[in-house]
C-alpha cells in the first residue's frame, strides 16, 4: 500500500501537470545529447525530484528506475567509519553528502572520482554518462562545494551532475556557473487543487472543490504535503464536506500552542515554559528554521499591525542568526523574548529604548 | 560533668590524676552558691536586705573555695603588674573568679526589679570589691535605659537636646552591649546547667524578660570589643573609672539565662585560661575607690562627643508595614533581602570613601537593612569593621545605630520602632567617621571597648606566659628523663611542674607553629567545647560500656557504640582534639591515617593484632603505679577516613565491620560524613559534628600566640585572617607565621590582612552550579562589590564549557535586580523585566555566534574571552538578582542536543528505508510524511486495536518499514503525537509484534556494518556473488517486494532473512542452522515483546557475522 501522493507520482515528463514550459525544456534536453551540469532548486513540494526522475527516464529509458539502495563505508581522515547509503540504478547515482553532515567532502571526493573514473560500461546504453543525483546540494558545505567544482569539468565525459536545492544562496558561484539553473516554481492554489481533484477521481473520492482549495492553501503551496493532507482529511471522514476539519500535523499543532502561550502570558516563566516545547519540537527534528517562520506566521494574525513589522523584522533577524550560530534554542529563546518585549511595549504605549542604559 | 565545673572554676581542666583537688573545689563552691540563690530569692522584694546578704554570700563564697583569700589577691595584684604568673597562684583563681561571678549574676537579677537598690549597692561596691561596684554600675545604666526610652524623642521627632544627650549617652552604652547577638549568641553553659535551676527561675520571675538577655549579650559584647579596640594602655587607666565594662562582664557571664553552647564555649575558653581570669578581676577592684556618683557621670558621653553623635543626620525609618500583609511579607521578603545585600545602582567610587580616624567607630554597633544607595551592604559592614565597629544582623535593644536602605525588612522596621533605635543613611555613617576621634573618643562606648581591650590584653599575656612555662616544663621534661614528662598532663591545668623555672629553653625550636602550639589542654581547644566534651565522656564510659556489652545507651546515647565518628570541615582541630582526649582520658594511640593503605585486607588483618592487645606502656611507663588499669588501654585513632580511595578497596566496609565488634574504642575522623562511601558507618559510629568555631573563639588563641611570637597584630587584622580563612585555625596560625617572617616587628595592617587571607584563598574550581548562581545571584555586579570585569570573567573560565550552558538555563530564575527602580509600578516593572531578559537572550544570542567561531571551522580560541564576555558576564549583567524561589538546574541543552542527536539517526534510517517510494529529504519525512504515518500506523493500532494489526503493517511493508522505524515513528512525535500520549494495549502490541514477526518483509538495503564484515572473506567472489544473489532473488523476494525496481535489494532482504533466523535459533539452542527462506518458518515459533526486539538487534549485528557468510554461501548454492 501507497500512500496517494507516492501512488500518483508522474512517472514521465509528459505526464507532469504543471509548469509545461519547464517540461518542455527538460524534454528538449534529454533529447539534445549533450546534457548539461543542472542545478535544480525550489520550494519542498514543488516537483523537483519528480521532473528528474521523469528526465532520467526521458535519458536512459525505463531501466533507470530500476533503484536498488547501497550502502558503503567511507574512511575519513581520522579513521571515522562513515556509513552511506546511495541510491543506484545502472545509469545513475542518488547520494545525499549532508547526511554524513561534515564530512560530506570526503563523500563527495571519494564517490564522485570512482564514478567518474569508470566509463560506462552497458553498451545498450542510451547515454555514455552516468548520472550523478546529489541531493540537498544546498547542505553541502564550502569544502565539499569546492571539491565538486573541479570534478564537474574535468570528468564531464563521464559524468553528469544534477544538484537539487531549496534555495540556490548556498550554493558557492563557482558550481552555479557551471550549471544550467533549471528554477522548479511551487504550484500555485489551483495547480494544487487541480491535481487534488484529479487524484481524488481516480481514487474514487467524493470531490469537494472548495475543500481541496482549503487544502491547498494551508499546505503553504507545497503539493506534496497537500497531498498527503487530502488523504489525512479523506481518511478521517468518509463524508468530506467544505468545512471538513484538515487536521494540522503535530508539529504545527504544537507550534500553535506556543504562539498562544506567548501571547496570553509575558514573563520569565512563561519563556521557561515555551523553551521547553521549543526543546521538544528541536529534538523532534523540526528545524529551527522551520520552527521560527511557523511561529512568526502563527503569531501574525494575533497581534497589533502597528508591531507585525518589528516582529518579522527580529524574526529574520535570528533566523538569520540560526544560520550562522550553533545551538539554535539561544536564537529561539531570544526571539521569543524579544516578542514579548515588544507585545508588552506594545500593550502599555512604551517605547523600545525607554530601558536602555 | 566534673570537667565542666572544673574549668570553671580552676581553670583548667583535670585529667584524672588531678581529680582531687578538682573535686574539692566543685564541692565546696556548691555549697556557697545555694547560699546566694537562697538570698537573692528573698531579696526580691526588698531591695536593702538584698544588699546585705549578697554581701554574706561573698565572703562565704570566698572562703569555700580559698583557705587563702588573702594571698589570692595577692598574686592577683602581681600577676596584673608583672604579667609572668608564678606557678603558684594558679591555684588561687578559681576563688576570684566564682566570687565576681555570682555577685555579677545576682545583682543583674535583683537590678532588674529595683532602683532603690543603687544605693545600697554603691555601698557595698567600695567595700566589697570591684565586682561589686561595677556590677551596679551596670545595672544603673540598664535601669536608665529603661526609663528613659519611653520618653525617647525619636518616635515623636522632637528633640529635647538635654534629654536627647542623655539617652544617647546611656542608649549607646545599652546598644552596645547587646549589638553584638549575632556572633556570640551562644548561650549557654554548662555552668548554667549545673548552677540551680532555681536561679534561672529567679531570672524568669524577673520583670523584664529581655534583660537576663540583654545582660548575656552585654557580655558577649564586650568579649567581642575587647578584642576589636586596640588598646592604648594610658587610656585605659584613664578610662576605667568611667567604664563599667568589666562589672558588667562579670555579670553577663553568670546571669545569662537562656542559652546555646557557644556561649558555653566562649566563657569556657575565657576561663580556660587561668591567668587570664585573674587580671580581669583585679582591674575591676581598682576601679571601685571611684565613687559612685563620679561613676555615674562619667558613664555619660563627654560634651563633645555627645555633640558628634548629635549631629550625625538621622533619618526617619519608614514605617514598618501593617500586620494585615504579614502573610505574605516574610514570602516575599525573602527573596528581597538576598537582593538588597547586592547592588546599590548609584554606587559611589571606592576612593569616595570616607577617611576617619582609626577605630573611631570602637564600640558602635552597626545594623545595616536594605538597600544602600551609594554602598553596596557588604561594602558598608566592611567600612564599619575597618574602623573598630561591629556589624550585627538584627537590630536590637543596643544597636548604636541602624544604617537603613531601601526596602527594609518589615521585621526591623517593627524593630527599629519598637527600640527606637537612631537610623542614619550610609551619609550618616561617613559623618561618624569623618567625625569620630580615634578610638571612639572618650564616648562611653568606646571607653568600654577601650578597658575591654586592656583586660584581654592582659589576659593574652598571661595565656602567653602560660604558653611559656608550659614550654619550659616540656623541655625541662623532655631532658632529665621520661619520667617527668608526665608531668603536664599530671598536674593538669594548674601545675607548672616545679622544675619548670631552673632552665631555660635550649636552642630555637624548629618545631611548626602548628605543633608548637597545638592545645595541650582540653580547654585550650577552640570551640566544639560540648562536642569534646561527649568524646570524653564516651571515652571516660567506655569501659564500663564494655562490661555491660554496650547494651546501654546512657544519657547521650554515646553508650551503645564501640566507635566515635568526628566529621568537620578542615583545620578546626578534630584530629588534636582526638589525640588531646585519647590522651587526657589515660589512653595510648594508635593511629592510622591515609598515609596508610587501608584496603579491607589490610585493615582486617592489620586491626586484628591491635584490637585484641593492650599496651605495654601501662608496665613500662612508671615505677610505683606502673600496671596501672588506665596505662593498659589503647585507642585507635583512624584519621581521614573519607581518604580511603581507590587503592584501600574495601577498606570502608571493613573498617565499619571491626568497629562493630572492636573492644577497644575507635575514634574515626574525617571530612565529609555524608559522602555516599561514608555510607556504612551509618548506625555503626556515634557521631560528633565539628563545627566551625567562630571567630572569637579563636581570636584570643591567635593573639596569645602573636603575642608570644612577638608579633603586633590589630585585632581587627586577625579577624579578617581568621574570617578569610574560614575559620581554618591552621591556616591562621600558618599565616600569622608566614606574617612573622615577612615583617618582623612591624605590623600588619587591615588591608595587609585582607590580602593576605585573599592570597591564601583556597582555590576551588567551582561547579556549574555555583558558577552560575555566583553569578547571578552574588552580587558581583553590585558596584561596590569590589569585584572586576576579570573577577567575573575568572568565573567563566572556571568551566568555560559549562558556564553559558548554564548561564542560559537559569537566567530566567532571577528576580532582577535592576527592575528595583519600578517597584511603585508593577507594570512598569514586568515591562523593565521583559526587557533585561530581552537583553540578556541577545547576548546570550550574540554568544552563539562567537561560540561558531571559536569551536567552528575557524577555530578562533583567542575569542574565548570575548565568549565568555557576550555568553555569560553581559547576559548575568541585566539580570542579575535574587535567585530566590529558583533552583538551580542543570544544562538541559546536553540532554535535548544527544536525544535530537539520537532521533536524527531514526529519522535517517526512515527515510532510508522509504526512500524507494518517497522523494522527500529527511525534514520533509518529518514534516509532512510523519503526521500521516503516525495517523496510519500508530494512532489506528491505538484506536481499532487488533483488528488494524493486518493494515499497519501491509502499510508499513509498502514503505520498507521495520519493527525498530515503527518505535522511532512513535518516538518522532510531537506534542499531541507525543510518546507519552500514545497509549497502546499491550495486548494489541503483543499481537502486532508477534504478527510482524510472522510474516517476512521485504528491506530495501543491508546496513552496511552488517554487510562489511562477510565482504571481507569473500572479497573475489564479490560480483559473482551480487549475480548469483540476483538470479534467486525472485524466488525469494516475489511476494513481498512486487515491484520490479526492488529486485536489486531483494537479494540482500534476503541475507537479513538468513540472518535473523539463525540468530534466533541460537538464542533457543537449536544448533541447526539453515540458510534462506526456510528461516521466516523459524522465526514464526517465538514471539517478541518489543524490548526483546532491541535487544535482538543488538545482538543481531554481532551474531550475523559469522554466518552470514554462510548464508550466503547456501543460497548461491
Amino acid at each position: 500500500m501507497a500512500l496517494l501522493v507516492d501512488k500518483h507520482r508522474p512517472r514521465t515528463l509528459e505526464a507532469l501537470s504543471y509548469h509545461p514550459d519547464l517540461s518542455d525544456r527538460l524534454k528538449a534536453l534529454a533529447a539534445s545529447g549533450d546534457f548539461p551540469h543542472l542545478l535544480i532548486y525550489g520550494p519542498s513540494g514543488a516537483g523537483k525530484k519528480t521532473r528528474i526522475t521523469a528526465t532520467l527516464r526521458a535519458l536512459y529509458g525505463p531501466g533507470v528506475e530500476k533503484i536498488k539502495i547501497d550502502s558503503r563505508v567511507f574512511q575519513t581522515t581520522s579513521n571515522r567509519k562513515l556509513e552511506f547509503n546511495i541510491v543506484s540504478s545502472n545509469y545513475h547515482l542518488e547520494i545525499t553528502p549532508s547526511d554524513v553532515g561534515n564530512y560530506d567532502r570526503v563523500v563527495v571526493q571519494d564517490l564522485l572520482k570512482e564514478v567518474a573514473q569508470t566509463q560506462q560500461v552497458d553498451l545498450a546504453a542510451k547515454q555514455r554518462f552516468k548520472v550523478v543525483v546529489i541531493n540537498e546540494a544546498d547542505h553541502l558545505t564550502r569544502d565539499a562545494q569546492a571539491a565538486l567544482r573541479r570534478t564537474m569539468e574535468k570528468y564531464s565525459p563521464n559524468l553528469r551532475l544534477i544538484l537539487l536545492a531549496n534555495s540556490t544562496s548556498n550554493i558557492i558561484a563557482p558550481i552555479r556557473s557551471r550549471t544550467l539553473l533549471v528554477r522548479v516554481a511551487a504550484p500555485t492554489i489551483d495547480e494544487i487543487s487541480d491535481v487534488l481533484g484529479k487524484v481524488g477521481k481516480k481514487e474514487g473520492y467524493k470531490s469537494c472543490e472548495p475543500l481541496e482549495k482549503r487544502i491547498a492553501k494551508d499546505s503553504g503551496r507545497n503539493l506534496r504535503r497537500a497531498l498527503l493532507m487530502f488523504e489525512a482529511v479523506h481518511a478521517q471522514n468518509d463524508n468530506v464536506t467544505e468545512k471538513t476539519l484538515i487536521p494540522p500535523p503535530d508539529w504545527e499543532a504544537l507550534i500553535e500552542v506556543i504562539a498562544q502561550e506567548m501571547i496570553e502570558e509575558r514573563s520569565p516563566a512563561r519563556i521557561l515554559q515555551v523553551r521547553a516545547k521549543l526543546y521538544d519540537l528541536l529534538t523532534h527534528c523540526i528545524p529551527a528554521t522551520t520552527v521560527l517562520k511557523t511561529l512568526t506566521f502563527k503569531l501574525m494574525p494575533k497581534i497589533d499591525d502597528s508591531i507585525k513589522s518589528d516582529v518579522v523584522r527580529w524574526s529574520a533577524f535570528y533566523e538569520h542568526r540560526i544560520k550562522t550560530g550553533s545551538k539554535v534554542i539561544f536564537h529561539l529563546e531570544a526571539f521569543v523574548a524579544k516578542f514579548m518585549r515588544l507585545y508588552e511595549g506594545n500593550l502599555m504605549g512604551m517605547d523600545m529604548d525607554e530601558f536602555d542604559d | 560533668m566534673p570537667s565542666d565545673i572544673r574549668s570553671f572554676f580552676g581553670g583548667k581542666p583535670a585529667g584524672s590524676p588531678a581529680e582531687k583537688p578538682a573535686a574539692k573545689a566543685k564541692a565546696e563552691p556548691k555549697k556557697g552558691r545555694g547560699r546566694t540563690r537562697k538570698v537573692v530569692e528573698e531579696d526580691e522584694d526588698e531591695d536593702e536586705e538584698e544588699v546585705q546578704p549578697a554581701k554574706k554570700a561573698t565572703p562565704k563564697k570566698k572562703k569555700a573555695p580559698e583557705p587563702e583569700p588573702e594571698r589570692t589577691e595577692e598574686t592577683t595584684a602581681d600577676d596584673f603588674f608583672g604579667s609572668t604568673s608564678k606557678s603558684k597562684p594558679k591555684r588561687s583563681e578559681p576563688a576570684v573568679k566564682a566570687r565576681p561571678k555570682t555577685r555579677g549574676k545576682l545583682e543583674a537579677q535583683v537590678d532588674d526589679e529595683a532602683m532603690p537598690v543603687k544605693k545600697g549597692s554603691a555601698a557595698n561596691g567600695k567595700s566589697n570589691g570591684s565586682t561589686r561596684g561595677s556590677a551596679r554600675k551596670g545595672k544603673k545604666v540598664d535601669t536608665y535605659a529603661e526609663d528613659d526610652f519611653p520618653d525617647d524623642d525619636l518616635l515623636e521627632g522632637a528633640v529635647d537636646n538635654a534629654k536627647a544627650d542623655a539617652a544617647v549617652g546611656r542608649r549607646m552604652g545599652d546598644d552596645y552591649d547587646e549589638g553584638t547577638d549575632d556572633e556570640d549568641d551562644v548561650p549557654l553553659v554548662p555552668k548554667r546547667a549545673e548552677r540551680s535551676g532555681r536561679q534561672k527561675k529567679l531570672a524568669s520571675h524577673d520583670q523584664d524578660d529581655y534583660d537576663p538577655e540583654g545582660d548575656v549579650e552585654m557580655k558577649d559584647t564586650n568579649a567581642d570589643d575587647d578584642f576589636v579596640v586596640p588598646d592604648e594602655d594610658e587610656q585605659i587607666v584613664v578610662d576605667r573609672p568611667a567604664k563599667t565594662t568589666p562589672a558588667k562582664a562579670a555579670k553577663k557571664r553568670k546571669s545569662a539565662a537562656t542559652h546555646d553552647d557557644d556561649d558555653d564555649d566562649d566563657d569556657m575558653e575565657i576561663e580556660e585560661k587561668p591567668a587570664a581570669k585573674k587580671p580581669r578581676a583585679s582591674p575591676a577592684k581598682k576601679a571601685t575607690p571611684a565613687s559612685k556618683k563620679q561613676k555615674k557621670e562619667e558613664v555619660e558621653d563627654s560634651a563633645e562627643m555627645k555633640a558628634i553623635f548629635e549631629s550625625i543626620p538621622t533619618i526617619t525609618a519608614p514605617e514598618p508595614p501593617s500586620k494585615k500583609d504579614g502573610d505574605e511579607k516574610p514570602k516575599f521578603q525573602f527573596g528581597g533581602q538576598h537582593a538588597n545585600s547586592a547592588v546599590p545602582s548609584g554606587a559611589i567610587d571606592l576612593s569616595d570613601l570616607p577617611q576617619g580616624e582609626e577605630n573611631c567607630l570602637a564600640g558602635l554597633a552597626f545594623v545595616f537593612t536594605g538597600q544602600l544607595q551609594r554602598i553596596g551592604r557588604e561594602q558598608g559592614q566592611n567600612l564599619v569593621k575597618q574602623y573598630g565597629g561591629k556589624v550585627t544582623g538584627a537590630p536590637s535593644k543596643k544597636t548604636s545605630y541602624v544604617v537603613l536602605g531601601e526596602d527594609a525588612g518589615p521585621k526591623k522596621l517593627e524593630t527599629i520602632k519598637q527600640y527606637q533605635l537612631k537610623v542614619i543613611n550610609e551619609d550618616g555613617l561617613f559623618e561618624l567617621i569623618k567625625r569620630l576621634p580615634a578610638n571612639g573618643g572618650d564616648s562611653a562606648a568606646a571607653g568600654k571597648m577601650a578597658e575591654k581591650k586592656a583586660k584581654d590584653e592582659v589576659e593574652i599575656k598571661k595565656a602567653a606566659a602560660e604558653m611559656e612555662k608550659e614550654e619550659r616544663a616540656r623541655l625541662s621534661a623532655a631532658k632529665p628523663k621520661p619520667g617527668t614528662a608526665a608531668a603536664p598532663t599530671k598536674g593538669d591545668g594548674q601545675a607548672v611542674p616545679t622544675s619548670a623555672g631552673k632552665q631555660a629553653a635550649s636552642g630555637p625550636d624548629t618545631r611548626l607553629w602548628t605543633v608548637r602550639y597545638a592545645p595541650t589542654q582540653l580547654s585550650q581547644i577552640c570551640g566544639n567545647k560540648t562536642q569534646v566534651e561527649k568524646l570524653a565522656r564516651w571515652l571516660r564510659a567506655f569501659p564500663k560500656n564494655q562490661r555491660t556489652g554496650f547494651k546501654m545507651a546512657g544519657a547521650d546515647g554515646s553508650g551503645v557504640h564501640r566507635a566515635v565518628m568526628i566529621h568537620g570541615p578542615p583545620g578546626i582541630g578534630k584530629t588534636t582534639a582526638a589525640h588531646l582526649v585519647a590522651k587526657l582520658e589515660g589512653y595510648d594511640i594508635v593511629e592510622s591515617n591515609a598515609s596508610d593503605t587501608r584496603s579491607k585486607k589490610l585493615v582486617e588483618t592489620g586491626l586484628k593484632g591491635v584490637l585484641s592487645t593492650t599496651s605495654l606502656m601501662g608496665y613500662f611507663g612508671r615505677g610505683d603505679d606502673a600496671a596501672e588499669a588506665g596505662k593498659k588501654r589503647l585507642v585507635l585513632i583512624m584519621d581521614e577516613v573519607d581518604g580511603m580511595s581507590a587503592g584501600d578497596r574495601g577498606g570502608v566496609g571493613a573498617l565499619a565491620s571491626v568497629c562493630k565488634k572492636s573492644s577497644i574504642p575507635m575514634i574515626l575522623i574525617c571530612n565529609d560524613r555524608k559522602a555516599p562511601k561514608m555510607k556504612p558507618f551509618d548506625y555503626v559510629t556515634y557521631d560528633l559534628g565539628f563545627r566551625r568555631p567562630t571567630t572569637d573563639m579563636i581570636r584570643s588563641r591567635i593573639m596569645t600566640i602573636a603575642y608570644r611570637e612577638g608579633l603586633k597584630i590589630p585585632t581587627n587584622v586577625i579577624n579578617a585572617l581568621i574570617e578569610g580563612s574560614g575559620a581554618d585555625i591552621r591556616q591562621v596560625v600558618n599565616m600569622i607565621s608566614t606574617a612573622k617572617l615577612d615583617q618582623t616587628g612591624s605590623n600588619m595592617s587591615f588591608e595587609d590582612g585582607k590580602d593576605m587571607s585573599k592570597a591564601w584563598e583556597k582555590h576551588i574550581i567551582l561547579k556549574p552550579w555555583d558558577m552560575v548562581s555566583k553569578i547571578l545571584g552574588g552580587g558581583l555586579f553590585n558596584p561596590a562589590a569590589k569585584s572586576t570585569l576579570n573577577d567575573k570573567q575568572e568565573l567563566y573560565f572556571n568551566d568555560h564549557e559549562f558556564a553559558p550552558l548554564m548561564l542560559q538555563e537559569n537566567y530566567l530564575g532571577t528576580n532582577p535586580q535592576r527592575t528595583n527602580a519600578y517597584n511603585a509600578n508593577p507594570s512598569m516593572k514586568k515591562l523593565a523585566q521583559l526587557d533585561l531578559v530581552s537583553k540578556a537572550a541577545d547576548s546570550i544570542s550574540d554568544g552563539d555566534l562567537v561560540d561558531r567561531m571559536i569551536h567552528g571551522s575557524q577555530q578562533q580560541w583567542g575569542l574565548m574571552p570575548t565568549h565568555a564576555m557576550f555568553s555569560f558576564v553581559r547576559p548575568a549583567s541585566f539580570v542579575y538578582g535574587s535567585m530566590a524561589g529558583h533552583q538551580t538546574r542543570f544544562t538541559a541543552w546536553l540532554g535535548r542536543n544527544s536525544s535530537q542527536g539520537k532521533l536524527m539517526r531514526m529519522l535517517k534510517e526512515i527515510q532510508g528505508h522509504m526512500r524507494l517510494r518517497v522523494t522527500a529529504d529527511r525534514f520533509e519525512i518529518r514534516q509532512s510524511y510523519l503526521p500521516v504515518l503516525w495517523e496510519l500506523l500508530v494512532k489506528k493500532l491505538q484506536v481499532e486495536g487488533k483488528e488494524a494489526v493486518e493494515g499497519v503493517i501491509e502499510c508499513m511493508d509498502g514503505y520498507f518499514l521495520t519493527r525498530e522505524d515503527w518505535e522511532a515513528v512513535v518516538e518522532l512525535g510531537v506534542g499531541e503525537a507525543g510518546m507519552e500520549a500514545v497509549k497502546i494495549e499491550t495486548q494489541v502490541k503483543a499481537t502486532f509484534t508477534r504478527m510482524y514477526n510472522q510474516q517476512s518483509h521485504p528491506l530495501p538495503f543491508m546496513k552496511a556494518s552488517q554487510v562489511l564484515a562477510p565482504k571481507r572473506a569473500p572479497a573475489k567472489e564479490k560480483p559473482d556473488l551480487e549475480e548469483a544473489l540476483e538470479e534467486s532473488e525472485d524466488e525469494v523476494a516475489g511476494e513481498a517486494a512486487p515491484e520490479e525496481d526492488d529486485e536489486a535489494e531483494g537479494d540482500l532482504s534476503k541475507d537479513r532473512y538468513v540472518k535473523q533466523p539463525k540468530k534466533k535459533k541460537g538464542k533457543a539452542a537449536a544448533g541447526g542452522a539453515k540458510a534462506g527462506k526456510k528461516a521466516p518458518a523459524g522465526k514464526g515459533k517465538k514471539k517478541k515483546s518489543a524490548e526483546d526486539d532491541e535487544e535482538e538487534e543488538d545482538e543481531e549485528e554481532e551474531v550475523v557475522k559469522p554466518k552470514k557468510g554462510k548464508g550466503r554461501a547456501s543460497a548461491k548454492r
